[in-house]
């Protein structure tokens, strides 16, 4: 029954952090999007913070324009906070998981 | 320690913005002058350029992409500093003012404006990192 | 930034200062006869501004530094039957003329304004910096 067991169940190798913990078919992994998403909020604060400059020098007008990039940015830095966060707390549960 | 939270406050725009809220302070006190020397005979207005203050900032900006490290702890943007100039602009009065209310009451307002709006960027600069460093929302 | 303050509480009381002399040209405008009673008519006052504020000059702010006579003639009308005529029938009133008197009254009231938006403004920018640490 044991060996039932074994045989049925098809986990992924545990990997990094981020490494495929369900039974997923193909296709984009959890790690893949995570370093997307860091890429795009790393993207997002770089705009916003060449916006601030461009306002802060002169070279443009436009404050709704840099208040909207600013405001993107924080949104998407506290989304990956966030995410971080919850990612965290699984790590802590999964961690207490008594064997 | 130190040196390295010092770096972290002068990579960013942080410098800029401070240099902008010392600027929108001397000028307005520049324009307060004026305004309160409105009907003194001989008295020529005093001003400070924005438009040049911009262009020295730019200067300081590409000469810190460009890799001039000053020397530990100083700002390139700390010794900043803009000429008080006195515009030849308006009518020169009998009274040898050159005063022009409206266009004190414009600059005032402009200079406030910007103030206002440098005060909630640096704000929101610090904000952020304390955030990150808070690690929590 | 502070300073604006006393700035603008300097250029408060100078076109105070003005304003009060221009009211007095007005209620004087057809006094003939001086405190003492005697025959001496009421001459126009104005007031002579310099920079500087009144208890130091070398700070900056404006102070009121003279209040002059001033020098045009009398106006002069021809009134026979009055107990101040002159030999040739003529009263000397003083030189005040209404129009002039209100139109610099109006603008005192306008600088006075400017001041006090000027003293809100400061107190406004002071406050937006103090949000940094808020």
């Amino acid at each position: 029954m044991i060996d039932g067991v074994n045989n049925n169940l098809s986990v992924g190798p545990v990997g990094g952090a981020g490494g495929r913990v369900t039974a997923a078919p193909a296709g984009a992994s959890f790690a893949d999007t995570l370093k997307n998403s860091i890429q795009e909020v790393s993207r997002l604060q770089q705009d916003a913070s060449q916006a601030v400059q461009d306002l802060a020098t002169g070279k443009t007008d436009d404050v709704t324009g840099v208040m909207t990039a600013m405001e993107k940015s924080d949104l998407a830095f506290k989304t990956l906070l966030a995410i971080r966060a919850k990612l965290m707390d699984a790590y802590e549960e999964i961690k207490n998981i008594s064997v | 320690m130190a040196g390295f939270v010092d770096r972290l406050l002068r990579d960013g725009n942080a410098p800029l913005l401070e240099q902008t809220l010392r600027f929108t302070a001397a000028r307005h006190r520049l324009i307060a002058e004026n305004i309160v020397n409105v009907d003194t005979p001989g008295y020529r207005q005093k001003d400070l350029s924005p438009a040049k203050f911009h262009a020295l900032l730019r200067d300081r900006v590409e000469a810190r992409r460009a890799g001039n490290k000053s020397a530990a702890g100083a700002s390139e943007f700390d010794d900043l500093r803009a000429e008080i100039e006195s515009p030849r602009r308006g009518i020169l009065f009998h009274d040898g003012n050159n005063r022009s209310m409206e266009q004190l009451m414009a600059d005032q307002a402009k200079n406030a404006m910007m103030h206002n709006m440098a005060v909630e960027l640096l704000r929101k600069q610090f904000a952020s990192l304390e955030a990150a460093l808070r690690e929590r929302l | 930034m502070f300073d604006t303050l006393d700035m603008g509480a300097s250029g408060l009381m100078a076109q105070r200062t003005r304003l009060d002399t221009i009211a007095a040209n007005i209620a004087n405008a057809n006094t003939t006869h001086d405190a003492a009673g005697r025959p001496n008519p009421y001459r126009r006052r104005f007031v002579v501004f310099a920079a500087g504020q009144p208890n130091d000059p070398a700070k900056a702010g404006v102070r009121v530094q003279s209040i002059k006579l001033d020098p045009s003639p009398l106006q002069r009308r021809f009134e026979p039957g009055h107990p101040d005529a002159d030999a040739d029938g003529y009263v000397s009133y003083p030189n005040i003329d209404m129009a002039v008197e209100y139109v610099n009254a109006l603008e005192a009231s306008r600088a006075y304004e400017a001041n006090v938006t000027m003293m809100e403004v400061s107190k406004a920018m002071i406050n937006a910096s103090l949000r940094l640490i808020a």
